[in-house]
């Protein structure tokens, strides 16, 4: 038997249902083999994992917490990506983003009043993100300079930057690793538990999101250059200047997610802002097939596998290796599994001739 | 010439669907030693997707290969090669950076660890003398034209013992000269009885090298005839099930208003090097200016600059009398020209987004597609529906993506959306390339209709049939330069010929006149 | 663009796999069965298999399990970042009925205070902090004291009297070793001086490593530290320069080059507190011992290490057990300044705030 990827005419929303649904049984079943490897009952493990995720209600909240900032800075990756800018420098965007938002919080806030204190500490967050991401997308536009490094790059003057200011000069004086905590008007209310509402900004960018992409000029035209440069240069759309907005766009959701996590969880500037979420963003936003709406459950899914993998260690008592490798595992057939969505394997089957309705 | 009982290769009632598309519908081809069978068809009418299907590309959904009388399957490239069955396709296989000695034995199965490559070079020598071929096995692949390239894959086949050979299009890259140095190949191989099918759209092929002709029309094989026995005219007939008109009846028009000036026009290539030179002339409305030439002489610089795709280094641009030089595309869209490109895939169309899309390209920025910068998705389908009854785009629907459809109806999508758009000057840029006769005809037609409607047309084509058809002067062009500008009616082809070559138009009137 | 696309992708993956780091290669725990058992879970910064400040930690929790058996059980987490991770992974072990929960960097303060103030009836130790509840205690060690022990070793080994310090980052627990340890040197080599490298990382082998090189490029002989790995001792080692460990007994993983090393010795403070745990004695305090507690101590220092300065370190051991503890004047600072006047010993609180050099250290001190 012979087997043909055939690109699909189009995607259709079978596969895009179905796939990620199989994929993920597939990675269920490695990760099965991984753990019954380890000595591990892989039901027992998976059963721990999902009660540690979603198995209380604080656990959800917990795991929400988690999945806020995977959501913004995958919503704001996916922008980029589509553009076919690979920017990975989210997790740059998201520190700088938490940067300012701290220090606008600790200050400029003296004397205003709660809301805009609040409001100053997100903008200037998103800001922030915005020239961080906004860097690379000039010296890509207009110099040609590769996007890929100049994003990583920025990635790790950013993280430095922060340490040397929590470590050194924002640092709270006395016994401390980190600054003083923000005044109270600068906190980010929480919903439940720790889980505040940058989970509404994250489900109002993404709707945000899905209607410019689906029913606006600009998206239309952000689509054209992501697809086909020189027909856009053709069409007359300003390809300079739109991977520029797009990309500043992309950078202010990442600064978004960073102040957000500052201002909702920490409520101080401390190690523990850049833990990878920009890099699990792209993981995040490649699974979703870069659909906004998608994203925000695929936040939620590797959140789950984030908090539930917790349980490796603390349940079953296997080392921490043990749960990143099984993470790993779970991971690389998910991302396979996006070729099934855009290609589909040949094999002879009988088929109605004549035109089918797309579905 | 076939008098023997068995044919080396039958391939009976094959069947091969896309999503959407029927591609064979059991089709039917025999081919004799020492034969040439040619497949002629229009564009997507299943040609390419039969012979993917014989070397293994694809399996078919139905029907049954025999090759030397037996039944075999063919699931892969190399079970073709076995049975000795090798396809040259469009898009060479070959690796830029490897000698083409390398190229040759890359991939054969039963390589020695480090093959030796001087032994090979002498064969691949003495295969090339045979057949009259000048390559170098030890040139690399980057050093060589197009048609070299496409002896080296020929050669590949031939090395590796290949008896039946699949050429698919194999003309549209090569100069005359090449062309005709294929057919003495050709007549070579099949004097040692060895057979050839041979993929083409273009009737004078099919008679300068075939011995049996098969036409395919949306799948089927619709006729057989002997090349002695038929005429171009037959088989156009049969290509396109109707008869065509090969003269377009051009209406008398009465120029209007000049539309585009340009005033010693000067612009740059891409390598920094002049490509257009001092390039002046006027089109009015109603007007349709030819520009001939050899590729390469400043045809596509010609068309970047009036686009605003290139800037000029010198000289002045107008639309409708407004200074345009050096403006962006969207001041130009915008100043009314719209542009029809040579390379529709790459820029008139966006493949991996719906036909629906693409014929929204340039209507999407105003009133009724979008409104402040919001789309109106059912008003973009309503338009794109109405485009594609009265372009004949033949289309599953309007959401399929457009690389799916044939290379004329992307071309009819995009004409489409110029015309359209268009208004006041339409750039059409080898419109006609690659199409089939009836895409061509239609094509040709629609511009026509544009100049019947006042607008002014620049027509910039190798085929100088079409240009004293329809334009109604020719511009001539030759290194950038503009050798002169005849009026159509009374062109000399043998006149213009002589200014492509670079003779200035007093001189070469003269001469062919007297 | 796809392809580019993928190698993008592979890119971050590996990035990913690499910032992640590989934890160390702990086995799993038996977890005794008995009936209704104390049960303790620990927080690590690090892979137990760090072979310093973890890997004491682990072999105190060793110990426990050694000597209550089947009737405490513990746990562990390795590797956890002091960012919100830290709360959730506390909270959760709070939550399914641990009775005393260790956490074991700074960094966990915070998060720890948050949790402890929603389970009253659990207790909660954190390593090296100062906030503390009903239910939270802090608990840490006068490691300054070995410190000294080993400068004094250092002062007299020193051959070109510059001693390199790698030092994680400029709070005042670092900067009281550093004082301390030169305190020791000057003690017995007052031309001797020490070099200071800050790393701004608690376990990053890399990092640390590149500034122990730097140091013995600057012409440093001897090598001391306040990191989690045993980097620096590999790379003096490596050059042909001595060193003073820290955190474990690191010539036992690295050799005799290096002397000696300040080392924690968890066992007992885990012990004593686990036992009042179980016995309803807890009450919170801030615990914070020194040699005569046994929670800190000098190890057993190399052979190449001469009598003589065995000697000397014994005796300073001898008065610092007497009440002569290391912090009493007269002491110069950096700039020249009195640091402690004489007659006078610091306060622990003054300690525990301590943010300017002695005399004798080349290094500054980043401003606030």
């Amino acid at each position: 038997m012979q087997i043909i990827f055939e690109k699909r005419e189009s995607v259709s929303r079978q596969a895009v249902i179905l796939v990620p649904i199989v994929s993920f049984l597939v990675s269920l079943l490695f990760g099965a083999i991984l753990l019954a490897l380890s000595g591990a009952n892989p039901f027992i493990t998976y059963g721990a994992m999902f009660s540690g995720a979603f198995g209380t209600w604080n656990r959800f909240t917990e795991t929400l917490v988690k999945a806020i900032p995977l959501m913004l800075t995958g919503l704001g990756v996916s922008i980029a990506f589509r553009m076919r800018f690979w920017n990975i420098g989210a997790e740059g965007q998201l520190t700088l983003g938490g940067v300012a938002a701290a220090g606008v919080a600790l200050y400029l806030s003296q004397g205003l009043p709660g809301w805009l204190v609040l409001l100053l500490c997100i903008l200037a967050g998103c800001i922030a993100g915005a020239i961080w991401a906004g860097v690379p997308a000039i010296l890509k536009a207009y110099l040609k300079v590769d996007e890929t490094l100049t994003t990583l790059m920025l990635n790790y003057v950013a993280i430095l930057f922060s340490e040397q200011l929590y470590y050194v000069s924002w640092r709270a004086p006395g016994y401390n690793s980190g600054t003083a905590p923000f005044p109270e008007t600068a906190w980010l209310p929480r919903i439940a538990g720790r889980a505040h509402i940058g989970l509404f900004f994250a489900i109002i960018l993404a709707g945000i999101l899905w209607f410019v992409f689906n029913r606006t000029r600009w998206g239309f035209e952000l689509k054209i250059i992501g697809e086909n440069q020189t027909a856009a240069r053709y069409l007359g759309i300003d390809i300079e200047r739109n991977i520029v907005l797009a990309i500043l766009l992309s950078g202010a959701i990442s600064g978004l997610a960073g102040a957000s996590e500052v201002l909702g969880i920490a409520r101080r500037l401390q190690q523990g802002l850049s833990v990878g979420y920009g890099y699990t963003a792209i993981i995040v936003a490649w699974m979703a097939q870069l659909n906004p709406i998608v994203i925000l459950f695929v936040g939620i899914l590797m959140a789950a596998l984030l908090v539930g993998g917790d349980q490796i260690q603390m349940k079953m008592r296997l080392p921490a290796a043990v749960g990143l490798v099984l993470q790993g595992m779970i991971l690389i057939p998910m991302l396979a599994g996006s070729i099934f969505t855009e290609y589909h394997i040949r094999i002879i089957r009988p088929q109605k001739t004549g035109v089918e309705a797309e579905a | 010439m076939a008098e023997e009982p068995t044919p080396i290769l039958k391939m009976e009632n094959i069947t091969k669907r896309f999503p959407g598309v029927l591609a064979n519908d059991h089709a039917n081809i025999e081919i004799y030693p020492g034969e040439v069978l040619a497949l002629l068809g229009e564009n997507g009418a299943g040609k390419s997707t039969l012979m993917n299907v014989l070397v293994g590309l694809y399996r078919p959904d139905e029907g049954d290969i025999f090759v030397r009388g037996e039944h075999v399957e063919i699931h892969s490239p190399s079970d073709a090669a076995a049975l000795g069955i090798g396809m040259v396709h469009q898009n060479f296989m070959l690796v830029p950076t490897m000698t083409v000695a390398e190229n040759i034995i890359l991939g054969m199965d039963g390589l020695a660890f480090r093959p030796d490559l001087d032994k090979v070079a002498r064969r691949i020598q003495e295969i090339a003398e045979h057949y009259n071929m000048n390559v170098d096995p030890y040139a690399y692949i980057w050093q060589l034209s197009v048609g070299e390239q496409q002896r080296v894959e020929i050669l590949k086949l031939i090395y590796r013992g290949a008896e039946i050979l699949i050429l698919d299009e194999p003309t549209a890259v090569l100069t005359p000269q090449e062309s005709h140095e294929l057919a003495n190949v050709l007549k070579v191989m099949t004097s040692e009885g060895k057979s050839a099918v041979f993929i083409t759209h273009k009737m004078e092929e099919v008679m300068e090298f075939s011995h049996w002709v098969r036409v395919l029309r949306r799948g089927r094989v619709v006729d057989v005839k002997k090349t002695s026995e038929t005429n171009p005219q037959e088989l156009a007939r049969l290509m396109v099930g109707r008869e065509v008109l090969f003269r377009l009846e051009k209406e008398a028009s009465e120029p209007g208003d000049v539309v585009l000036e340009l005033q010693n026009v000067y612009a740059d290539n891409e390598k920094g090097l002049p490509a257009l030179q001092d390039v002046s002339f006027t089109i009015r409305q109603g007007e349709i200016l030819g520009i001939a030439g050899v590729a390469g002489n400043g045809q596509r610089q010609l068309a970047e600059v009036i686009t605003g795709l290139r800037k000029v280094t010198g000289g002045h641009i107008y639309i409708q009398g407004d200074e345009e030089t050096n403006h962006s595309p969207l001041r130009m869209i915008k100043a009314g020209v719209s542009h029809i490109p040579a390379d529709r895939i790459g820029m008139g169309a966006v493949g991996d987004m719906a036909v629906s899309d693409n014929l929204a390209m340039k209507g999407y920025r105003e009133p009724p597609m979008a409104d402040g910068g919001i789309l109106h998705p059912q008003l973009i389908l309503e338009f794109a529906r109405k485009m594609i009854a009265a372009f004949r785009i033949a289309t599953p629907s309007p959401a399929t993506h457009i690389k799916f459809l044939s290379g004329g109806n992307i071309q009819k999508a995009i004409l489409a959306r110029e015309i359209d758009a268009c208004k006041g000057l339409l750039v059409a840029v080898y419109p006609s390339r690659g199409l089939d006769v009836g895409a061509t005809e239609s094509v040709r037609k629609r511009l026509l209709e544009q100049r019947a409607q006042g607008r002014a047309v620049l027509l910039i084509s190798e085929d100088l049939d079409e240009l004293i058809t329809i334009a109604d002067r020719i511009a001539v062009l030759f290194e950038g330069r503009v050798m002169g500008i005849v009026d159509s009616h009374n062109a000399d082809i043998d006149a213009l010929g002589l200014m492509m070559a670079g003779v200035p138009k007093q001189e070469a009137i003269a001469e062919t006149s007297g | 663009m796809k392809r580019k696309f993928w190698s993008v992708l592979s890119l971050v993956v590996i990035l990913g796999l690499v910032l992640t780091g590989c934890g160390g290669g702990a086995a799993p725990d038996g977890g005794g069965s008995a009936d209704e058992p104390y049960k303790v879970a620990l927080v690590y910064i690090g892979p137990p298999g760090d072979l310093g400040w973890t890997y004491e930690h682990d072999r105190g929790r060793k110990a426990v399990e050694e000597k209550f058996g089947d009737t405490v059980e513990t746990t562990y987490i390795e590797n956890v970042e002091e960012g919100p991770d830290s709360a959730r992974v506390m909270r959760q072990y709070a939550q399914e009925g641990y009775d005393m929960i260790f956490a074991t960097s700074f960094g966990y303060m915070d998060h720890m205070y948050e949790v402890a103030q929603e389970f009253p009836d659990v207790k909660f130790e954190h390593c090296s902090g100062f906030k503390t509840l009903d239910n939270m205690a802090t608990y840490f060690g006068r490691i300054y004291q070995p410190r000294y022990l080993s400068g004094i070793v250092a002062g007299k080994m020193t051959q070109n009297n510059n001693i390199g310090y790698v030092a994680a980052f400029p709070i005042p627990e670092v900067i009281r070793g550093i004082n301390a340890f030169t305190l020791g040197v000057r003690s017995v080599n007052p031309d001797a001086e020490v070099h200071v490298v800050w790393t701004n990382t608690w376990y990053d082998p890399v990092i640390e490593r590149e500034a122990a090189v730097a140091l013995l490029d600057g012409g440093a002989d001897i090598i001391a530290q306040h990191q989690d790995t045993t980097e620096p001792q590999k790379a003096a080692q490596e050059r042909g320069a001595m060193s003073i460990g820290y955190d474990s007994d690191m010539r036992a993983f690295v050799g005799d080059t290096v002397l000696t090393s300040p080392i924690w010795n968890w066992g007992s403070y885990y012990i004593n507190t686990i036992q009042a745990g179980k016995d309803g004695k807890w009450e919170t305090h801030q615990f914070w011992g020194g040699l005569k507690e046994g929670v800190v101590e000098l190890a057993e220092m190399s052979p190449k290490v001469p009598q003589d300065v065995r000697d000397l370190v014994a005796a300073a051991e001898k008065e610092i057990l007497d009440g002569n503890d290391v912090f009493c004047g007269p002491i110069t600072a950096q700039d020249g300044s009195v640091f402690v006047a004489e007659g006078q010993c610091m306060s622990d609180g003054d300690m525990l705030g301590m943010s300017v050099f002695v005399e004798g250290v080349v290094g500054t001190i980043p401003e606030d």
